[in-house]
């Protein structure tokens, strides 16, 4: 019998999102952020959320002229074959570039905290493996999935800043402002990139069940997770402080910092299970939408027998960086301040290019007849 | 065409030869032809069919009508038919009756059901059971249900056992399974259809189904299939369910195999499908979630707190089932940190005279639970106690004593095997089994990272699972509208819709008010 795919309804898209972007507060981006504006970094996901809040509004806006079409194609659309295949391919590899130094990230995070001894390959290599298995079964099985363990994920990740909360000092938030009003706002604006992944998932549009499903599920995770993170930076803050600018992940440091009582000191491996299962699902996704974006560009139809050979491709990407810290100071940072400035400027053009050409009043016009 | 290459590459290499079936040419042709008037070569025929005087069971009776005054013989298998009515209602009026008459309808008091002429057909019939009635001079050979098949009598269910509810559970004989369900169902829109699956051993199976409730095209791809595989032969449910399933290579079923009526009518009144045959105790359900292997008709005996704690009770030896010996082993040999220092200490001191690396120690102790388990199904009953003896104390207790096996280990076998009794559907339950053995090897290798690997693989394969279109894990994901029955049942008032995924012609099974 022959399965057709069939399309992802609200819960299985949050489930996705929530995983895929709500992670991001534990892995480097606090101490990232923490070593630029110090104990005022909280506050900067809560800005970018606010400053990238009208580029992602746009493009929605310019995406919904386009029923049910992906992001790839309403570029081609409105700026044309060349320039739009430019746009995208240059999306596209920046993309790969973020998927190849995450999964090393993370590879990075369960080696020195978890399996000092096992040789990264291994732990790599069965991360990709995982994943691209994952990717290859198709959008809705990804969601299904999510949709499964997405309670459990974000409970664990609330039982362990509940736990973390008894060695947090609130003092430690002051001064509020941290270096100052005018450095916040400025790296509110550069740190966008912890909200690109919404810009990435205007690819799969088409697979949602309807243009307002995808609207009220971008809507609600998008305010959701700036909360979440914001509100786990601010729980590292008070429990770090000033160390936190020299912890490079202070997720799973925190999580072995608590323990269950004095019984059982160390209740890491319990959140570790779970952070590492929202892990796996968080590059089965990037993947996907990474394969799915390749067959656009190129106009490969069955594009999930791509996912092996990319997954294999990021795999030696990722591989290059010789030590961890290699990855964190010199190949994150020019992604990540490269790419969210740069989403959000590509839908602002789009918007500003489809108002010129009043692709609006005609689908007005459309509207009305 | 991707597709197409290896294709033709494993049809090269893997060539299989061509038999022409040669035994019974002769006797198809025969079978295609119709009876002659002439009785004498009726009888030929037939005895040839039938290898008459070498086939035991086979009774062929020849007698004079006293009243037409014409040549007659009856033919039947005594072992399948009802002698005594064939004695009573046939045999008898024909021979030596007092009324005047001219038909055969108007001399034997047993109804006719009905006449044929074609040989085969009429073999076919007599193989079932029927018996034959040929009179000289008549074209028409006369049919008599006589059919009367020995077998159990219906009893109390032996593999699903429940506390609370119906006992009775199905039989060997397709007649009285639908009494059964007809006897809980008593609508007139529920349905039995045949349908005949094998050339020789010329199997029926029965689909059950309410006809208003039941999805068009669900049904009609249920029929497809069991049209679509040629067999010459499927003797058991279980055997067909191996045919229906879309992967029976999977290490996870797809089809529900009960032995319990109560259940098989649940199912129909949601819009299911149930398959029953002749010779097998059980029936099929399908399409299958998870959820309908994971819950007991017990849970909705019970009232619902009873009810929803044996399920988490349930939920909870799944994962135990599963997981116990694998985390054990990836705390024990990767994470040691976790365990609070004096009971390391504890574990560690046991396993201090251990030879073994724990992998092996899990693995054989594992190994012989499943081991003693197995025995312990085909023991003969009135040696059945001492598997438990054998259990207990030579492998638990001088394992011990031996310094193969360390204390710990034996608890968390005991308790990941005893964890595994709770799932009530035996394939579900074999799943889980062998599941485990595979998150053992891949602890042994790296840990909990890689059980975690294989779980969200394992949860990624799960969910790309279709039974007849039917998403494994639905109506939870895929989201579909139903009464929410699945990890937690609510109160019957409560349970008001049939679930969505199956597209039933009626939602709503209870109205309000």
């Amino acid at each position: 019998m022959k399965q057709q795919s069939a399309k992802i309804g609200v819960r299985e898209y949050v489930s996705i999102a929530v995983l895929m972007v709500g992670t991001k507060a534990t892995e480097d981006t606090p101490a990232n952020l923490y070593s630029q504006v110090q104990n005022a970094a909280w506050m900067i996901p809560l800005l970018s959320a606010g400053f990238f809040f009208i580029p992602l509004y746009l493009l929605i806006k310019t995406m919904s002229l386009y029923e049910g079409k992906d992001l790839f194609s309403v570029i081609k659309k409105i700026l044309g074959k060349y320039l739009g295949f430019m746009v995208c391919l240059v999306i596209f590899i920046i993309n790969s570039f973020a998927v190849s130094f995450d999964t090393r990230t993370y590879t990075n995070i369960i080696r020195s905290f978890y399996f000092t001894t096992t040789p990264t390959l291994i732990i790599y290599a069965i991360l990709m493996f995982i994943c691209a298995y994952g990717a290859k079964k198709g959008l809705q099985h990804i969601g299904s999935v999510s949709y499964l363990i997405v309670f459990y994920a974000v409970v664990s990740l609330y039982v362990a800043l509940w736990l973390g909360t008894k060695h947090a000092n609130i003092n430690s938030m002051f001064p509020l402002w941290g270096p100052g009003a005018f450095v916040l706002v400025k790296e509110g604006a550069q740190k966008v990139t912890i909200f690109a992944d919404f810009f990435l998932l205007t690819m799969v549009l088409p697979y949602l069940k309807s243009n307002k499903a995808f609207k009220k599920g971008t809507w609600f995770s998008y305010i959701y997770i700036c909360i979440q993170i914001s509100m786990s930076i601010l729980i590292f803050v008070c429990m770090f402080d000033e160390s936190l600018g020299g912890t490079a992940y202070p997720f799973h440091t925190l999580i072995r910092y608590i323990s269950l009582g004095h019984y059982i000191p160390n209740v890491e491996i319990i959140f570790f299970i779970i952070w590492i299962m929202a892990a796996f699902i968080r590059f089965t996704a990037f993947l996907y939408i990474n394969a799915l974006m390749f067959g656009n560009l190129f106009k490969i139809k069955d594009f999930e027998y791509l996912i092996p050979s990319l997954a294999t491709i990021y795999l030696m990407v990722g591989f290059i960086p010789e030590a961890p810290i290699n990855v964190s100071l010199q190949f994150k940072p020019i992604i990540w301040s490269t790419a969210g400035p740069m989403f959000a400027g590509i839908s602002i053009l789009l918007w500003l290019v489809a108002l010129i050409r009043g692709e609006f009043k005609h689908a007005k016009n459309k509207n009305i007849m | 065409m991707k597709k197409k290459i290896p294709k033709l590459l494993m049809k090269s290499l893997n060539t299989e030869p061509e038999f022409n079936e040669e035994s019974n040419v002769e006797d198809i042709e025969i079978k295609k032809q119709d009876i002659s008037p002439d009785i004498e070569k009726n009888l030929e025929t037939f005895k040839k069919i039938f290898t008459v005087p070498d086939n035991a069971d086979v009774k062929l009776r020849e007698f004079t009508i006293q009243q037409l005054n014409r040549k007659a013989f009856l033919l039947y298998i005594s072992t399948m038919a009802d002698l005594q009515n064939i004695m009573a209602g046939i045999e008898g009026p024909l021979i030596d009756s007092e009324h005047p008459g001219s038909k055969i309808k108007d001399i034997v008091s047993y109804p006719i059901e009905k006449t044929s002429t074609n040989i085969g057909d009429i073999t076919e019939f007599i193989a079932a059971g029927v018996t034959a009635l040929f009179v000289d001079g008549d074209p028409d050979c006369y049919l008599f249900e006589t059919t009367k098949i020995r077998g159990r009598s219906i009893e109390k269910s032996e593999n699903e056992v429940i506390v609370k509810g119906a006992k009775e559970a199905f039989n060997e004989k397709v007649i009285d399974n639908i009494a059964l369900i007809r006897k809980k169902i008593k609508n007139e829109n529920l349905i039995v259809k045949t349908q005949t699956i094998s050339k020789r051993s010329r199997n029926t199976v029965f689909l059950v189904y309410q006809k208003d409730l039941v999805n068009e095209e669900l049904l009609q791809n249920v029929k497809e299939r069991l049209k679509s595989f040629e067999t010459d032969s499927t003797i058991d449910l279980s055997i067909l369910e191996q045919y229906l399933e879309e992967r029976p290579r999977s290490l996870f079923p797809t089809i529900v195999y009960t032995e319990r009526p109560d259940r098989a009518c649940a199912f129909i009144e949601e819009g299911h499908i149930i398959l029953l045959m002749e010779n097998s105790p059980s029936c099929l359900i399908l399409p299958a979630t998870f959820w309908a292997m994971f819950h007991s008709p017990e849970d909705h005996y019970l009232r619902a707190p009873y009810g929803n704690f044996i399920r988490i009770l349930r939920f909870l030896a799944l994962f135990v089932a599963c997981f116990t010996s694998p985390i054990y082993l990836a705390i024990t040999n990767f994470h040691v940190g976790m365990i609070p220092p004096d009971l390391l200490m504890a574990i560690a001191g046991t396993r201090e005279r251990v030879p073994f690396p724990s992998i092996i120690e899990v693995l054989m102790m594992e190994l012989a639970f499943e081991l003693i388990r197995e025995a312990g199904l085909r023991v003969p009953s009135p040696i059945g106690p001492t598997i438990g003896i054998v259990g207990a104390l030579i492998l638990g207790q001088a394992a011990v004593q031996a310094n193969i096996i360390s204390p710990i280990v034996i608890i968390v076998i005991a308790l990941s095997g005893l964890s595994s009794f709770i799932i009530i559907d035996i394939s579900m339950n074999f799943a889980i089994r062998i599941a485990r053995f595979l998150f053992i090897f891949t602890a042994g290798f790296i840990g909990i990272y890689g059980v975690t690997a294989l779980f969200i693989g394992g949860l990624f394969y799960l969910v790309s699972l279709k039974s007849f279109g039917t998403s494994y894990f639905a109506p939870m994901t895929p989201h579909s509208f139903s009464s929410k029955d699945l990890l937690i049942r609510h109160i019957p008032v409560k349970e008001r819709f049939r679930p969505g995924y199956l597209k039933p012609r009626d939602m709503v099974k209870q109205r309000k008010g």
